[in-house]
C-alpha cells in the first residue's frame, strides 16, 4: 500500500519529512528504531498499512523521526533519545496541531510516552505497542537479533532482522525491504551510521543517555503523571518485547488512569500493525474515537 | 452489506450463584450495539451446560452470528460455535471464569456468605457489589430486573450442574489442544473481577490461541466480574472492534 506524497516541514531548523493523509481528529504515528542502525532501519513506511485506512475517519500523521528516514541528523551529533523527544515535539507545535493521538511502537512508544508526560498540552490519548524500551522488564532484542548472519546494507539482512521480529515471516514482503533499503543508501543515513557504530556514538551516548532517563520515565509513570488515556497493545509472540512487558508496562499505567486498556494479538511478532492491520486499525479507531 | 447480528449469553450457576443473572444484566451495553446492529439478549434457564448450549442453539438464525457471552455464556458461546463453526463468525468470551482453567484453586470467598434470604433484593445487591470494582452500576432498574428474574425462575440446583460444567470445559480444551479451535474468539477480562484473576483470563486466551490465529486477549481497567456493566462504552469498543475487522 503506497504512502501519501512526503512533505517538509522546518522543525527547529531541522529538516524534518513527514506524511500526512485524512481529515479530522490528529493521530501521529511514531515508529520504532533508531538512527545510525546498518541491518535494518525504520522509516514512515512501517505505517503503510494503517495511514491511509485509518485517513478514512482521521487525520493520520507520520513524521520521520531525527535520523531516521528523511529527515536531518541531529545538530552537534546530539544522538540522544532527548534529542528524538524534543524533536517530535517541536515537529507537533509547528504543525499547530490540536492535542493529538500519540502511538508509538517499540522505541517510538517510549518517545511517545516521554513526549506525553512533559508535554501534556500536545497529547489527547497514547498507544502504546510492543515497546520493550518503555517497559521496566529485561528486552530481548541483543538476543534475537545480534550479529545477524548476513552483510550489513544487504537485502537479505534486512529481510533476516524483520522475520527474526515477526511471528510469519512472510509478512516480510519485497515492498517492506526496498524501503529499508532505500533509508540505508542515504549519505545522511551512512554518516549516521558511522556516528552510531564506528564512532560508537550508540554505546557511548545513546544507550546510557537511554537507560539514564530511562530510570526517570519509568518513575514518573509509577507516579501517575502519564494522565492521559492509554492502551497497549501487544504482538502475543514477539520475542524480542515479550508478554510480560507489556503486562507490566499496563499494570504501571493502569494503576493510575482508568481509561486504560490492554489488548493481546495472537500469531504476532513486533509489528502487530503490521501482521494484523485490519484488527489493529478496528482497536485503534475505536479507542481513539472514545478519548 | 448487512452487519451479523451479535447474541448476548449471560452467566450464573443456576441455583447457586446468588444474583438472578439473565438478558437484563447486559444493560447499557446491549444498546450500544443495538445502535449498531442487530442485538438478542437470551435467557437461559437450562440446569446444565448441556442444556443451555441447547437453549442457545434454537436462537440461532440461519445466517452467522456473533456471540458474546458472560462468565457461564463464555463457555456455552464457545462450546457452541465449536458445534456449529459455520453458524458463528466470533466468540467473545467475557468475564468467563466457567471457561477458563482453574488448576487446583484455593475455594473463592467472594460469595461465600451472602445475606439471607437468598435471592431477595437485598441478597442480590450485596452479591452484584462484591463483584463488581465499583458499585456505580448497581442501580433500582437491575434490581428490579434481578428480583423479577428471581420469581420468574425456580432457583433449586440441579446435581448435574457441575459434572456438567467439567466435562464442556473438558471438550474445550481438548479441541483447542488438538483440532484447534475452529472460530476467531476474544476473552475479555475486568482486571479488578474477584472472582477469577488476570492470569486466568490469559491462560484461557492462550488456550484458544494454541492453533487459532484469530484470537484476542483484552483487559478492561477498573472492571470486576461485570466488566460490560461497569464499563460499558469500553466494552463495547473493544468487542464491537472485532467483530467490525472480521467483517473487513
Amino acid at each position: 500500500m503506497p504512502m501519501p506524497e512526503g512533505r517538509w516541514i522546518d522543525v527547529e531548523g531541522l529538516r524534518t519529512r513527514y506524511y500526512e493523509a485524512g481529515s479530522g481528529e490528529p493521530i501521529v504515528m511514531v515508529y520504532g528504531g533508531n538512527f545510525g542502525t546498518s541491518d535494518s532501519a525504520s522509516s514512515a513506511f512501517t505505517w503503510n498499512l494503517n495511514q491511509r485506512p485509518l485517513a478514512e475517519r482521521f487525520r493520520v500523521i507520520v513524521p520521520d523521526k531525527v535520523g531516521q528516514g528523511y529527515t536531518d541528523n541531529p545538530r552537534n551529533d546530539d544522538y540522544t533519545m532527548r534529542a528524538v523527544v524534543r524533536h517530535l515535539a517541536g515537529f507537533l507545535r509547528a504543525m499547530q496541531l490540536p492535542p493529538a493521538h500519540l502511538v508509538g511502537h517499540s522505541r517510538g512508544g517510549y518517545a511517545c510516552a516521554r513526549l506525553a508526560l512533559e508535554h501534556h498540552d500536545l497529547v489527547r490519548s497514547v498507544t502504546l505497542v510492543n515497546s520493550g524500551t518503555l517497559s521496566p522488564g529485561v528486552g530481548t532484542n541483543e538476543v534475537v537479533l545480534s550479529r545477524p548472519p548476513y552483510p550489513k546494507y544487504t537485502p537479505e539482512c534486512v529481510r533476516w532482522v524483520y522475520q527474526s521480529y515477526s511471528f510469519d515471516p512472510r509478512v516480510v514482503t519485497d515492498e517492506w525491504v526496498k524501503a529499508v533499503l532505500e533509508i540505508l543508501a542515504l549519505p545522511k543515513y551512512r554518516e549516521s551510521v558511522r556516528k552510531i557504530e564506528e564512532e560508537k556514538l550508540g554505546v557511548k551516548l545513546f544507550l546510557p543517555e537511554l537507560a539514564r532517563e530511562k530510570r526517570e520515565t519509568l518513575q514518573w509513570l509509577n507516579e501517575g503523571r502519564l494522565q492521559r488515556p492509554s492502551q497497549v497493545i501487544w504482538g502475543f509472540d514477539d520475542r524480542t518485547a515479550t508478554l510480560e512487558r507489556g503486562i507490566e508496562l499496563f499494570r504501571m499505567i493502569a494503576q493510575h488512569e482508568r481509561r486504560a486498556q490492554f489488548h493481546v494479538i495472537n500469531q504476532s511478532g513486533h509489528f502487530p500493525f503490521r501482521e494484523h492491520p485490519a484488527r489493529f486499525n478496528a482497536l485503534l479507531a475505536r479507542f481513539v474515537s472514545q478519548c | 452489506m448487512l452487519k451479523a447480528p451479535v447474541i448476548f449469553l449471560h452467566g450464573g450457576v443456576p441455583g447457586v450463584t446468588p444474583y438472578c443473572s439473565g438478558a437484563h444484566i447486559w444493560g447499557r451495553a446491549l444498546e450500544l450495539f443495538a445502535a449498531e446492529r442487530k442485538a438478542l439478549a437470551l435467557d437461559l434457564r437450562g440446569p446444565t451446560v448441556e442444556a443451555q448450549i441447547e437453549e442457545a442453539r434454537a436462537a440461532l438464525g440461519g445466517d452467522a452470528v456473533h456471540l458474546v457471552g458472560h462468565d457461564l455464556g463464555g463457555l456455552v458461546a464457545l462450546a457452541l460455535a465449536a458445534e456449529a463453526p459455520q453458524r458463528v463468525r466470533s466468540v467473545s468470551a467475557v468475564a468467563s471464569v466457567a471457561a477458563a482453567p482453574t488448576g487446583d484453586s484455593v475455594v473463592n470467598l467472594t460469595l461465600a456468605h451472602p445475606p439471607p434470604p437468598l435471592w431477595s433484593r437485598r441478597s442480590q445487591a450485596w452479591a452484584l457489589e462484591r463483584v463488581s470494582y465499583s458499585h456505580q452500576h448497581i442501580d433500582a432498574a437491575l434490581l428490579d430486573a434481578c428480583e423479577r428474574a428471581a420469581r420468574a425462575h425456580p432457583t433449586a440446583r440441579s446435581e448435574e450442574f457441575q459434572p456438567s460444567l467439567m466435562a464442556a470445559k473438558a471438550r474445550l480444551y481438548e479441541l483447542c489442544r488438538e483440532r484447534g479451535y475452529p472460530v476467531p474468539a476474544q476473552i475479555v477480562w475486568g482486571t479488578h473481577d474477584p472472582l477469577g484473576s488476570f492470569d486466568q483470563g490469559l491462560w484461557l486466551f492462550r488456550l484458544i490461541a494454541q492453533k487459532q490465529r484469530v484470537a484476542q486477549f483484552h483487559a478492561i481497567n477498573r472492571a470486576g466480574a461485570l466488566p460490560f456493566r461497569e464499563e460499558p462504552e469500553a466494552f463495547h469498543q473493544v468487542v464491537s472492534a472485532f467483530l467490525e475487522a472480521l467483517a473487513a
